[in-house]
């Protein structure tokens, strides 16, 4: 008996599996995933892989006679002042506007869930800063943030008590606080939206029966709402996060990084670098230690997540 | 029964639609090739279809048998990031613009074609050609060249008693102050970009010491405070003599200007782009250019050849490419985009008409009293840009000196 005599038998099953109905179905269904598939692999896997491959070249985005550098390339993003910086302020946006719009969000929500005169119009108003590219909000905000006599705030400030002006985007703090903000104002509506459609999937009942037993719309907010919105803390934070790391377009539009490299960030120096320096290989180096920044951070973000939510539900 | 008439009617639906799409796309495919005898000519412009229509429309008039195709990105950096992935990926147009911010790599990667002796550069001026060349070789056309100095608000002067602008920086700031004691603001200067008056002054000290400072700097002579450390000093004593706020490290040109237009402010620092934008909103102000007044008292402007226009080096038409260069550079070209631009065109045979403001401007090209330095330094222009712009408003907030400015940007070049 030869070594394919052998295995027939084990062939022969394994064949009829996959022709069973069963595996067939299994099969169909998972053709589902190829498209997918196809634009993960051409909008994610590729592209990482030519990013890692180019992170390690001389590659300036013109010629396409690359030499292999090592890891010199990493050298220099970790050495260099303006990349740090742009590391620095880019935490600190994301974690800043994830914490503050969070905190805002969530009581607005709550509000925004009773019946009151005009409650439809007050939801939209909150929603409105969404729907605007936030390029075009940067622009408005850098006239209402303006030292100039034109600036809103300031002449605000100044009519009411002779205040200011108070350099809002020319003070490296301010000008950090400022876009914070801003990014605060024109998100806090949007997730206050996503918390009031889980606020709405609450049943009545559980409320009711609070307050038969006696609770406070303080305890019921805390027992009751806070641990059913839980899995929408972890969506809104997620979203909030990771939109966090990758800003650019506010900061650009409002202060161009300014001033110095205080509201500099890694997407923007990812972006310069790249494009405007010519240093393609460099911006992939940026753009590799990035994501794994990014991943790591939200995979802690994640399994804290889980499990307060697990605690809290 | 054929085959077709077999198919179900929603097959044939299928069928004909996916001919079509295949047509469509073989007929997109070809590119500059020919359509309809004529030859297409590929045109990549960074000034709007609205500016070129006209000197295309002129252009394909001359020349019945090319068709030009013409695409547009705003400058800059939108620009240069569709030219640079268009040219990587094979599809760069006949024509496109050479630009500060893309000139060395355009020319190292062997991307432009070498249009040193060509006839339709003879019109061209030496300072323009220079600009646009490397090692001797011209790589791009540049019709025109802009300079901007400070323009002022003649009737606002005139309220503190200033009819003579200065030409010394010393009486410049003397003129800032009383200005300030009229009630008048005197001056604003952004500081989100590369500060006009900053430049100037560098100029200024560039062309004292020979005109060569970059060079030597970039071949490791010299170090960037030689340049950079008195003009610097110069310019912080605006800041210093309390003459401008902190503050204006937020301000935008636009701000600027409209604080210009509505009079609130006596002076700002402002080029051509400025003039017809402030005709229009302010169409009664008396407004006068001036150059930066100088240490010396000889007054200096910042300023540079306008981006030029480049052959692909693997362009299929080189001749219709190089019929429209000869277009876009003749007399009628040239006068077509003056009245279109109102630019200040520097070629040999046309006079641009201009506005009134802009004669000392012009003066100053002739004259060859301006500088610029993201077009003097020969490469890292954007890196060395950024670097000067964040320490330049470091150095306004009062956190870094003229010699940490100079010391940064000897880093950066020292990353390259």
């Amino acid at each position: 008996m030869t070594a394919l005599d052998r295995r027939a038998p084990a062939l022969t099953g394994a064949l009829s599996w996959l022709t069973s109905p069963k595996a067939l179905e299994g099969l169909r269904l998972q053709a589902f995933l190829v498209p997918i598939g196809i634009v993960f692999a051409v909008l994610f896997a590729i592209p990482l892989a030519q990013s890692l491959y180019f992170s390690v070249t001389d590659f300036n985005g013109y010629s396409l006679d690359v030499n292999f550098v090592g890891l010199e390339n990493y050298r220099k993003i970790f050495t260099d002042p303006s990349m740090l910086a742009g590391l620095g302020f880019t935490l600190v946006f994301a974690i800043g506007t994830t914490v503050i719009v969070t905190a805002l969000a969530i009581p607005l929500a709550v509000l925004l869930n009773k019946r009151f005169f005009g409650r439809n119009v007050v939801r939209a108003v909150f929603f409105f800063p969404a729907i605007p590219s936030i390029a075009i909000l940067g622009l408005v905000w850098g006239f209402i943030l303006s030292p100039l006599g034109s600036g809103a705030i300031n002449w605000t400030l100044d009519a009411i008590g002779g205040l200011g002006p108070v350099p809002w985007l020319s003070n490296g703090a301010l000008a950090q606080l400022s876009v914070i903000m801003v990014a605060v104002w024109s998100s806090t509506g949007w997730h206050a939206i996503l918390y009031l459609a889980y606020l709405q999937s609450i049943p009545g009942d559980y409320y009711e029966a609070a307050r038969v037993d006696g609770a406070s719309p303080r305890q019921a907010f805390f027992r009751i709402t806070l641990p059913l919105l839980a899995p929408a803390v972890t969506v809104s934070t997620l979203l909030l996060m990771t939109g966090g790391l990758k800003v650019y377009d506010l900061p650009y539009t409002l202060t161009k990084g300014g001033p110095g490299y205080a509201t500099f960030t890694i997407t923007q120096s990812i972006i310069q670098s790249g494009i405007a320096q010519a240093k393609f290989g460099q911006a992939s180096a940026l753009a590799v230690v990035f994501m794994l920044v990014v991943g790591a951070i939200v995979a802690v973000q994640l399994i804290v997540s889980r499990r307060v939510e697990g605690r809290l539900s | 029964m054929s085959p077709l008439q077999k198919m179900s009617p929603r097959w044939k639906v299928a069928t004909a639609a996916a001919v079509v799409l295949l047509a469509a796309a073989t007929g997109c495919g070809s590119g500059s090739g020919d359509g309809g005898g004529k030859t297409k000519l590929s045109f990549f412009s960074w000034e709007s279809e609205e500016t070129m229509k006209p000197l295309i429309e002129a252009f394909e008039k001359q020349n019945p048998s090319i068709d030009v195709e013409f695409s547009h990105a705003p400058p800059v950096a939108e620009y240069i990031a569709a030219l640079q992935t268009r040219l990587v990926s094979g599809t760069g147009a006949d024509v496109f613009v050479i630009a500060a911010e893309n000139k060395t790599n355009l020319v190292q990667g062997g991307f432009v074609k070498d249009l040193t002796g060509k006839p339709f550069m003879a019109n061209m001026s030496k300072f323009n050609t220079e600009t646009w060349s490397v090692d001797g070789k011209a790589y791009g056309m540049s019709i025109s060249s802009w300079s901007a100095g400070i323009l002022y608000n003649k009737d606002l002067l005139a309220k503190a008693g200033v009819t003579e602008f200065p030409t010394k920086w010393d009486d410049f700031i003397a003129l800032c102050q009383k200005l300030k004691s009229a009630g008048i603001t005197p001056y604003y200067e952004s500081l989100m970009g590369m500060p006009l008056t900053a430049a100037a002054l560098v100029g200024h000290e560039n062309a004292r010491q020979g005109g060569d400072v970059d060079a030597q700097i970039f071949a490791g002579k010299k170090k960037f405070g030689d340049l950079w450390n008195g003009p610097l000093t110069t310019f912080n004593q605006l800041f210093t003599s309390g003459v401008l706020g902190k503050d204006v490290v937020s301000l935008k040109g636009e701000q600027i200007v409209d604080e210009f237009a509505n009079g609130r402010v006596a002076m700002i620092p402002a080029g051509p782009w400025d003039v017809t934008s402030l005709r229009e909103k302010a169409p009664k102000m008396n407004m006068v250019f001036a150059g930066v007044p100088t240490p010396d008292g000889k007054p200096f402007w910042s300023g540079a050849a306008s981006p030029g226009w480049a052959i692909n080096a693997k362009t299929e038409h080189e001749k219709e490419a190089e019929a429209f260069l000869t277009y876009l550079g003749s007399k009628e070209g040239v006068t077509l985009f003056n009245k279109k631009t109102a630019a200040m065109t520097t070629t040999s045979d046309v006079t641009p008409v201009i506005d009134k403001a802009l004669e000392p401007n012009l003066q100053a090209l002739k004259d060859g009293n301006f500088y610029l330095p993201q077009v003097a330094w020969p490469r890292v222009q954007d890196a060395l840009n950024t670097e000067a712009v964040a320490q330049l408003q470091l150095m306004v907030q009062g956190q870094a000196k003229p010699a940490d400015v100079a010391a940064a940007l000897d880093n950066r070049l020292a990353q390259g």
